[in-house]
């Protein structure tokens, strides 16, 4: 007998018991409605998670238009020092870069080495959706250099239109569940909220402990 | 100070012997008592703010019951929809067959260095012991982790491993093991561990890590946290290996968003922690093998009564508020679990022979019930485990302890016979007090506590002189 049948002999042996004690065979219960659904103006949601994102330490940056968000990512990048900015192929990263100079951007393979990654000064990356209440980006991984990007380079910049804004994570409960059922996905999907974190040395936060020190969300809209 | 890692102690040692924790708290538990008030306090405050927090508590103590109940079919549910994306399921019955099998898929893949995000699994396989034996290098990855694995220490806390230790036992922990200027500085600190694992991130030819929620119905490993050592642990190597506990599968997908508000926020005060990783699968050119692990935990199912110490998430909100736990800190519960839920969840994972002491290593005041975010009845728990261990082979269930009850028993059947039993106790508790020595558990008791003073004589003396009914008292 395998390990696998061994153990699922002896769960089944141990239910047949408790369903003589009348505590097996539980119907499911209701999926329990976590939030009420609010607010949904995108400009009120806009607010709530730049506030937000902020008592997490992380920076919201708001541009009317796309060439305004190219403009303002452009002196990020200026103004951050960053030699290059680091990206995946994406079709709204490739509308934000557009007028970076070429020596500052590189386009990140799918296949890239981690210690190439690792080596770059900054990241950006595009979100699936942003949750307003929590300050968080939801970002999908499929490959591995996408994982990586989200964890590797010191500085993280997530593009997002405003129209991507939900108030909750129920909210984009929907959607995300469905990419988790997909039998065809691979990697994962991540919420990210705010840069990375630790109060493990006498509960003291300090940020940047092992991902990026530095969170900035480019909203367009 | 700490516990070596060889040791493979279990029960409550401070129930016993080592109750210096209890007497003469040492400035480390000092510390420890501060920064659990505070993380309790802080924790409190927010989810006291959430009015329907009550509800989601509710809610996901019905779901894991739920879970609990189906478990066979929600475990190969689990397994046939990660499987469909590509990972490898294994199953183990207990740590050393967990173990082969992570020592398996290293000698296979002809890994030397393995990195870890924090698993208690891991720590009940005692998984790094195993790999160092073997000539593989394990380096834990978490901050508090790093710290503890560099000290030769076992984590004092589930969430918060080395909160026991100032910044300045850190600062020279890392000039001793690390060759770094001391330095008592936080960042300074975390930067230096940092640029240490950096390297071992993009060294490491495998990542090992645990499991926050398996989701059957979609397949999903679920995994929390805020340094991002998880996401690079799992990521940058080739291959991940996930154990997970049989008891972290949960049914649906859609349940999934009431445990990620209940975790964070009990867990570390935070509404979402900075990272929720929702792993599908493998990546393409990847690795992921899931390894499911019983050691135990199928035993608790023929007790529906002990069900619930299963529910468990791992919050470690139990510890926080325990007055016992902020005073000895995790490592007196002798085994991987400390706190409230050790003392109920240990005694079925080892059996209440190893650790039948453990229940009674609380006061039942209550505060761990209040705040468990799956409605765990700690005390309860505990006390159900309490009435086994007396009555099952268990060091509680003692013959000196059966003699003495049986004794009270005979006394209390007569006045006559209580009379006596009286007075025998009285010119015992009188002559006691002239031994050079109290031998076992009366030294145990009389360590931290006075011998009550003894009366000339008994109240039913004093209310027969007082012309009282002597017998009828």
């Amino acid at each position: 007998m395998t390990s696998r049948d061994a153990i699922l002999q002896r769960i089944r042996k141990g239910l047949a018991n408790a369903a003589a004690a009348g505590s097996a065979g539980l119907a499911p219960p209701p999926v329990p409605e976590v939030w009420p659904r609010g607010a949904s103006d995108p400009q009120v949601l806009a607010q709530r998670f730049a506030d937000e994102l902020a008592a997490v330490h992380g920076q919201t940056i708001r541009a009317g238009t796309m060439s305004e968000a190219r403009q303002q990512l452009a002196e990020l990048v200026a103004s951050a020092g960053w030699t290059t900015l680091g990206a995946l192929d994406r079709s709204l990263a490739r509308e934000v870069t557009a007028d970076l100079p070429a020596g500052r951007l590189a386009w990140v393979p799918p296949d890239a080495e981690p210690g190439r990654i690792a080596e770059l000064p900054a990241g950006l990356l595009t979100a699936e959706c942003l949750l307003a209440d929590t300050g968080t980006c939801v970002i999908a991984c499929p490959t591995a250099a996408d994982r990586l990007m989200c964890y590797l380079p010191p500085a993280c910049v997530v593009v997002a239109r405003v129209e991507q804004l939900v108030e909750h994570l129920p909210a984009a409960w929907a959607e995300l569940s469905k990419r988790c059922t997909d039998p065809r996905a691979s990697g994962e999907l991540v919420l990210v909220t705010g840069p990375s974190r630790t109060s493990d040395i006498e509960k003291v936060l300090i940020l940047g402990v092992h991902g990026p020190m530095r969170l900035v969300v480019l909203l367009v809209g | 100070m700490g516990i070596d890692n060889q040791d493979h102690l279990c029960g409550a040692p401070f129930l016993k012997d080592k109750t210096q924790g209890l007497y003469e708290p040492s400035p480390e538990f000092a510390s420890l008592g501060r920064a659990t008030e505070y993380s309790s306090k802080h924790n409190r405050a927010i989810t006291d703010a959430i009015p329907c927090f009550q509800d989601w508590r509710e809610a996901a103590h019905q779901i894991k019951r739920y879970a609990v109940a189906n478990l066979d079919t929600l475990l190969t549910q689990f397994e046939a929809n990660i499987s469909a994306r590509g990972a490898t399921v294994l199953w183990a019955e207990d740590a050393a067959e967990a173990n082969r099998h992570v020592l398996a898929i290293a000698r296979q893949h002809n890994v030397h260095r393995v990195v870890k995000a924090k698993s208690m699994l891991t720590e009940e396989m005692e998984l790094n012991r195993v790999l160092e034996e073997e000539g593989i290098r394990p380096v834990e990855t978490d901050l508090g982790e790093y710290i503890v694995q560099l000290a030769g220490q076992r984590p004092i806390h589930i969430v918060t491993p080395a909160l026991h230790m100032s910044a300045e036992d850190v600062g020279r922990l890392f000039a001793e093991k690390l060759g770094e200027p001391f330095s008592a500085e936080h960042a300074h600190l975390t930067a230096t561990a940092r640029r240490h694992l950096r390297e071992e991130y993009l060294r490491a030819e495998m990542g090992v890590s645990g499991c926050n929620f398996a989701v059957a119905s979609s397949g999903t490993l679920v995994q929390v946290e805020n340094e991002g050592n998880a996401g690079l642990s799992t990521a940058t190597p080739p291959i991940h290996v996930a154990l997970i506990g049989i008891e972290k599968v949960i049914p649906r997908i859609d349940d999934l968003p009431v445990f990620l508000n209940l975790l964070g926020r009990s867990g570390t005060g935070q509404k979402l922690t900075t990272y929720t990783h929702l792993i599908h699968g493998p990546a393409p050119g990847r690795k992921l093998y899931v390894i499911f692990l019983d050691n135990g935990r199928s035993n608790v199912l023929a007790d529906p009564a002990a069900w619930q110490a299963l529910y468990c998430i791992r919050c470690g909100a139990c510890l926080n508020v325990c007055p016992v736990y902020r005073r000895v800190g995790g490592w007196a519960y002798g085994w991987v679990y400390p706190g409230p839920i050790g003392a109920a969840l240990t005694p079925h994972l080892v059996g209440l022979e190893q650790a039948g002491t453990l229940p009674f290593a609380s006061s039942l005041c209550g505060a761990c019930g209040e705040v468990c975010p799956v409605k765990i009845d700690l005390p309860h728990q505990l006390v159900h485990l309490r009435h086994r261990a007396t009555s099952e082979p268990s060091p509680m269930n003692s013959r000196l302890e059966r003699i003495t009850w049986n004794l009270w028993a005979w006394a209390m059947g007569g006045p006559r016979r209580y009379g006596l039993a009286m007075w025998a106790v009285r010119w015992g508790v009188r002559l006691t007090r002239f031994l050079p020595w109290h031998p076992g558990k009366l030294g145990a008791w009389t360590r931290g506590r006075e011998l009550p003073r003894v009366p000339g004589r008994s109240f039913r003396a004093w209310w027969r002189k007082r012309g009282g009914d002597g017998g009828t008292v």
